[in-house]
């Protein structure tokens, strides 16, 4: 399983959005490493590039808005990573859409989503959390 | 300079293996002990105060190890998605030391490529290397920079 505990947050809608996200992620990966054809992919490989495209999106501001909620300092930096990310999967999105032989370009933008995404909950994510805490306000003892 | 810049990329790959794969047991040495016949190699071009580069040098059981232990999964060859989550994974250590960093210089990364052996070898100011051992296997980093004139 790809989620794991230590990576709440101690901030239930955000740690319920991360929970959501590495379930996806993980039935994407597994779709994606089958042995199947191809061919019988697709459609679920189509299901969770639209997902991603939407769920991302609205994951990374309900974040931003907690970021800001609470004066997190790192905001704007945290913020980029965001952006960045936004636009990593827009530019595959569309790549995946205009290629006709596109499965390379998914085992790459699944390696890097996996390794991108465990970074980014495990470190990046944390320290909203260790500020929070530090404040106060939420987070959890670890 | 270069003792720094060492420890530095020492110190976030030792952070990024324990928050990412959980590993903690981390050691580094020289890389002329680095034995590994074949490995996967990404270059992270660095421009700004200083322009060079970095190559992180994965031997292949290294990469699979690490894929492994963040997908659950078992891997058993480097294909495009093992090298994708590599690569990654260098540009964050990358990152973390020009973070780390950033009060003594000004410096950007540039998207991590697969490096091809063979080329020739650049002459660089700062020149210097280092394995790491972890209970996975080894990692060997060579960095080679110029101050910008």
């Amino acid at each position: 399983m790809l989620w794991k505990d230590e990576y709440e947050l101690g901030v239930p809608v955000i740690d319920a959005q991360h929970k959501e996200l590495f379930r996806r992620v993980e039935s994407f990966l597994q779709v994606l490493r089958s042995k199947d054809r191809w061919e019988d992919k697709i459609p679920q490989i189509n299901e969770t590039l639209e997902f991603m495209k939407r769920y991302v999106v609205e994951h990374f501001r309900d974040e931003e808005e907690y970021q800001k909620s609470i004066n997190y300092p790192g905001y704007k930096y945290h913020k980029q990573i965001h952006d960045d990310m936004v636009q990593y999967v827009q530019e595959v999105s569309k790549q995946y859409e205009q290629s006709s032989d596109n499965e390379d370009l998914m085992q790459q933008f699944g390696g890097r989503l996996l390794a991108w995404l465990i970074n980014h909950v495990a470190a990046e994510d944390q320290l909203i959390a260790d500020y929070a805490k530090k404040k106060g306000m939420s987070g959890n003892d670890r | 300079m270069i003792d720094k810049l060492y420890k530095t990329f020492v110190d976030a790959t030792h952070n990024v293996f324990k928050l990412m794969l959980n590993i903690s047991d981390i050691s580094d040495h020289p890389a002329d002990d680095f034995k590994s016949d074949e490995t996967v190699d990404i270059a992270i071009g660095i421009v700004g105060d200083l322009k060079g580069e970095v190559i992180y040098r994965f031997p292949v059981s290294t990469s699979l190890n690490m894929v492994n232990i963040m997908s659950g999964m078992q891997f058993e060859e480097v294909d495009v998605f093992v090298t994708s989550a590599i690569s990654e994974i260098a540009n964050i250590i990358s990152g973390n030391v020009l973070t780390a960093l950033s009060e003594d210089m000004k410096c950007d990364i540039l998207p991590p490529e697969q490096y091809k052996r063979g080329e020739e070898d650049k002459d660089y100011e700062i020149k210097t290397s280092s394995c790491i051992s972890t209970t996975i296997g080894e990692i060997c980093l060579e960095i080679g920079l110029n101050r910008a004139s």
